[in-house]
């Protein structure tokens, strides 16, 4: 939890969330678990906003509440921890992947229940019918078991969970559907809980469709009611009807989404180092090793010659020969992506995970380095990574750089603490002429740093995006209400003239500085997404060296 | 009296390894202890004798005759100095070092590699590692490589350009190579064998080209080809081959072929924060912060 990482935690919730949410999470961010007491007394905010606030946390299951450490039956105390509130800003990521893999059905399924946190079968399926139908042709409408079975193929497919139930969850209320899924009020002793929460996956049932009756048809909602469009929102929902699926809710499972960047990521390296026909091997080889691998695997399990044969996508017709070829060049290469386990079946196969997701992070820094200080500097670096430990004059001899320039280099590098001085003294008293001085990368606490660099350069983005707006403020909401006032005056039918006059309230400049403000907006936020592909890379670099203690 | 030392001087030519003072009693045991020395003395300080003392106590020896005809002093230091020169072979000897190993004053070490120096029988060569330094070599040899820094040096100065050039022309013909491989559209196998070349290969490239005013040999190269690895670029495998096969050292031979980058520039280099100079002083309120930062203006006008 460093400070990078809260700042823009809480750049995120105030984002998507609001203000006071944003204070009640960093807070909990900084100071650990704590009661309600404490946070309505260290934060200053009522109790009634405090409440809400972890009501909006917890339905979006990045504050979780266990009983008080102190004693049994002492207050409940809540907890947030960065990494669910950091996957806020791969929703965008989350959704086009839906969208390539399910259509926009798919694309929509997923946005309500990032949106609502977690949602029931049949409430999501409603939901997306009737923004589907809006989309669509006067007189059509979308059949609600289209929608079902994207949902059951998303569960199917592990992106979708089951909520774990809260074990204490007996004195929820189901009569108030306003907040679905609202665990026991804080403000009153609760039962005692689970200390730990469970992982959604540690339920049988977690990936089992409930058997739901869902016959009908999106429902257009009519231009007029567009007023009444939030009230709306929430009458769907205190809907009376049932469908046999009450107190089941669902989530967004981000893991599976990350194995399927972590495929993806390793699948277009291959086509980059390779080519595309190598590219398709191993993503057959993934795609049969997708429920059969567990998250924290270090490769997959082995998979015959003969197998991916079978299963290679009908397109490529390549001969049996021909692919024995293409596997044994994948095994030679010496970023080691395909490994081999054993002769049978025409030979075993593996993809070595941890080590691909290692070379790509390693390939990230040498990145970062030639982009920053510039080639000559990156093939220090790289000389650095591959013989260990050199001295200053091997470097100069290896790298083939002049004294003084690859001396500055050197000197630059160890500022930016990109590369790290070791000394062996020849003797005891570190006499600095009787030592050797040894210069050496680290890859993993250089990564380290890294991430905490893009954590800090996405905080950076995002508040530069926030500036920029409020600066235009008085010009955005000048030009929010002419298109109030436009979009009134033709319903009404006004007349041509009426519409240039109202449309010439903003002058030529004004609507340059406008556009100009769009395309900044636009251009932050491609960033943002990004560098949020660097920080994916990295953390899971990070992430699988430690599975491995 | 003068016959005592006469007779000293034939025992020591009698005994050229030395005489002990014993023995010159048994000799002349008429001779008084007295006498004897002052005779030894007399020798000693006609220069014609060594006196040298071993584990029974001092030795008497009668000096080299040819080497005392050309013992004048300062030639015998040359010969002395010129001998350590010439041990010192092909990489030369520090002025220093020559004093230590003759324990002769740094004046007339001086003198002497002058004179030598004029009857052209060394030579003074600047070492690349220290370029105040100067060592010492006889005339006719080729200094050593670790001393004039081998074909990347020429007066002590390191070609950066050269090396650019060599480096970047071993790319191309390796590239070539990989792509003229890969449009061959063979087995995957074979595509990946003939996208591959020799180090031998390169050499004879770059000799044929004839960029390179200085000899090049394979090791020089292979420098070349190993910077290129630490550029990314290249990649190198070493495959067991018959002696005798050209190109093949100690049975074996280094293969290298371009090869492309695993992923695009990161992410986080295409934003202004990621090439920052000055990242770290950048916090929010401060002099630099995200709202006034200048290098996002210019990135986000661009």
């Amino acid at each position: 939890m460093t400070a990078q990482e809260v700042r823009l935690c809480g750049l995120l919730l105030q984002e998507h969330f609001g203000e006071v949410v944003a204070k009640v999470g960093t807070h909990l961010l900084k100071s650990g678990a704590q009661n309600l007491r404490t946070i309505i007394h260290e934060t200053g905010i009522s109790l009634d906003l405090v409440k809400k606030s972890l009501c909006v946390l917890v339905q979006h299951g990045t504050c979780v509440f266990s009983s008080g450490r102190k004693a049994p039956g002492s207050p409940t105390e809540y907890r947030t921890s960065c990494d669910r509130i950091l996957r806020i800003l791969r929703y965008p990521r989350y959704i086009y992947t839906a969208k390539t893999l399910y259509g926009d059905t798919g694309e929509l399924i997923i946005e309500e229940l990032l949106q609502r946190g977690d949602m029931t079968m049949s409430s999501t399926v409603k939901t997306v019918a009737d923004r589907l139908t809006q989309n669509m042709e006067e007189g059509r409408s979308m059949d609600y078991s289209e929608v079902s079975s994207a949902f059951s193929k998303l569960v199917e497919t592990h992106f979708l969970q089951r909520c774990p139930p809260m074990a204490g969850a007996g004195t929820k209320d189901s009569g108030t559907p306003a907040t679905p899924a609202t665990p026991a009020i804080p403000g009153t002793p609760a039962a005692p809980v689970s200390t730990a929460p469970p992982t959604p996956e540690s339920f049988p049932d977690c990936y089992r469709v409930p058997h739901v009756t869902l016959i009908g048809r999106g429902k257009r909602r009519l231009s007029n009611e567009d007023g009444e469009d939030q009230r709306n929102a929430k009458k769907t929902k205190m809907d009376s009807e049932t469908h046999g699926d009450e107190g089941i809710y669902w989530q967004v499972n981000f893991e599976r989404f990350h194995l399927h960047f972590r495929d993806q990521a390793i699948i277009s390296a291959v086509a980059n180092k390779l080519d595309q026909t190598s590219s398709e091997i191993v993503r057959t080889m993934l795609r049969m090793s997708e429920v059969t691998t567990s998250p924290t695997a270090t490769c997959t399990k082995p998979l015959s010659a003969n197998e991916i044969f079978r299963s290679l996508p009908s397109s490529y017709n390549i001969p049996r020969p021909i692919l024995d070829q293409y596997l044994t060049l994948l095994v030679d290469d010496p970023m080691e992506f395909v490994g081999k386990a054993g002769e049978s079946g025409g030979g075993m196969y593996v993809v070595n995970l941890h080590k691909a997701l290692a070379n790509l992070a390693r390939a990230t820094l040498e990145s970062v380095v030639q982009e920053r200080f510039g080639s000559r500097s990156a093939r220090i670096f790289r000389l650095l990574l591959r013989k260990r430990h050199l001295e200053q004059k091997q470097v100069e001899d290896f790298a083939m750089i002049p004294a003084k320039e690859a001396k500055d280099m050197l000197y630059t590098l160890l500022s930016q603490n990109l590369v790290q001085l070791q000394e062996i003294p020849k003797t005891p008293d570190y006499a600095p002429s009787r030592t050797f001085y040894l210069y050496t990368v680290n890859q993993l606490p250089t990564a380290r740093m890294l991430l905490q660099n893009c954590y800090k350069t996405v905080a950076n983005l995002i508040e530069r995006r926030l500036f920029e707006s409020k600066e235009s403020k008085r010009l955005l909401e000048k030009s929010q209400r002419i298109e109030a006032i436009l979009a009134s005056l033709q319903a009404s039918g006004a007349e041509p003239e009426q519409l240039t006059e109202v449309e010439e309230m903003i002058t030529a400049p004004e609507k340059q500085q406008l556009e100009a403000l769009r395309l900044h907006i636009n251009k932050l936020d491609s960033a943002e997404n990004q560098v949020d592909e660097t920080i994916f890379l990295l953390e899971s670099y990070v992430n699988s060296t430690m599975s491995v203690y | 009296q003068t016959a005592g030392w006469v007779q000293c001087e034939e025992l020591c030519q009698q005994f050229p390894h030395g005489i002990t003072d014993q023995v010159i009693q048994n000799d002349m045991p008429h001779l008084e202890p007295q006498q004897r020395a002052m005779a030894i003395n007399k020798l000693l300080s006609l220069g014609q004798l060594d006196l040298l003392r071993n584990s029974s106590g001092l030795l008497y020896r009668m000096k080299d005759m040819q080497s005392t005809s050309k013992m004048k002093g300062s030639d015998n230091q040359e010969k002395l100095v010129y001998q350590i020169i010439e041990d010192a072979g092909n990489k030369g000897i520090w002025s220093r070092d020559i004093r230590f190993k003759s324990n002769l004053p740094l004046t007339e070490i001086n003198k002497i590699l002058k004179n030598l120096e004029s009857k052209k029988l060394i030579k003074a060569v600047k070492s690349v590692a220290a370029s105040k330094k100067k060592v010492y070599m006889l005339y006719n040899l080729q200094p050593d490589r670790s001393v004039t820094g081998g074909a990347w040096y020429s007066d002590q100065d390191f070609e950066s350009e050269f090396v650019e050039v060599l480096n970047q022309q071993c790319f191309k013909f390796l590239q070539s190579k990989a792509e003229a491989a890969r449009d061959s559209k063979q087995s995957p196998m074979v595509q990946r064998n003939s996208s591959f070349a020799t180090s031998h290969e390169v050499w004879k490239y770059i000799c044929e080209l004839g960029i390179s005013k200085v000899d090049l040999s394979m090791d020089d190269i292979e420098t070349i080809l190993n910077t290129l690895i630490y550029d990314g670029k290249v990649e190198m495998t070493v495959i067991a081959a018959k002696e005798g096969t050209v190109g093949s050292v100690d049975g074996q031979m280094k293969l290298y072929r371009g090869v492309n980058p695993v992923i695009q520039p990161t992410g986080v280099v295409r934003t202004p924060c990621g090439l920052c100079p000055v990242f770290e002083d950048c916090h929010e309120g401060g002099e630099i912060s995200p709202s006034n930062c200048i290098y996002m203006t210019e990135w986000l006008d661009f």
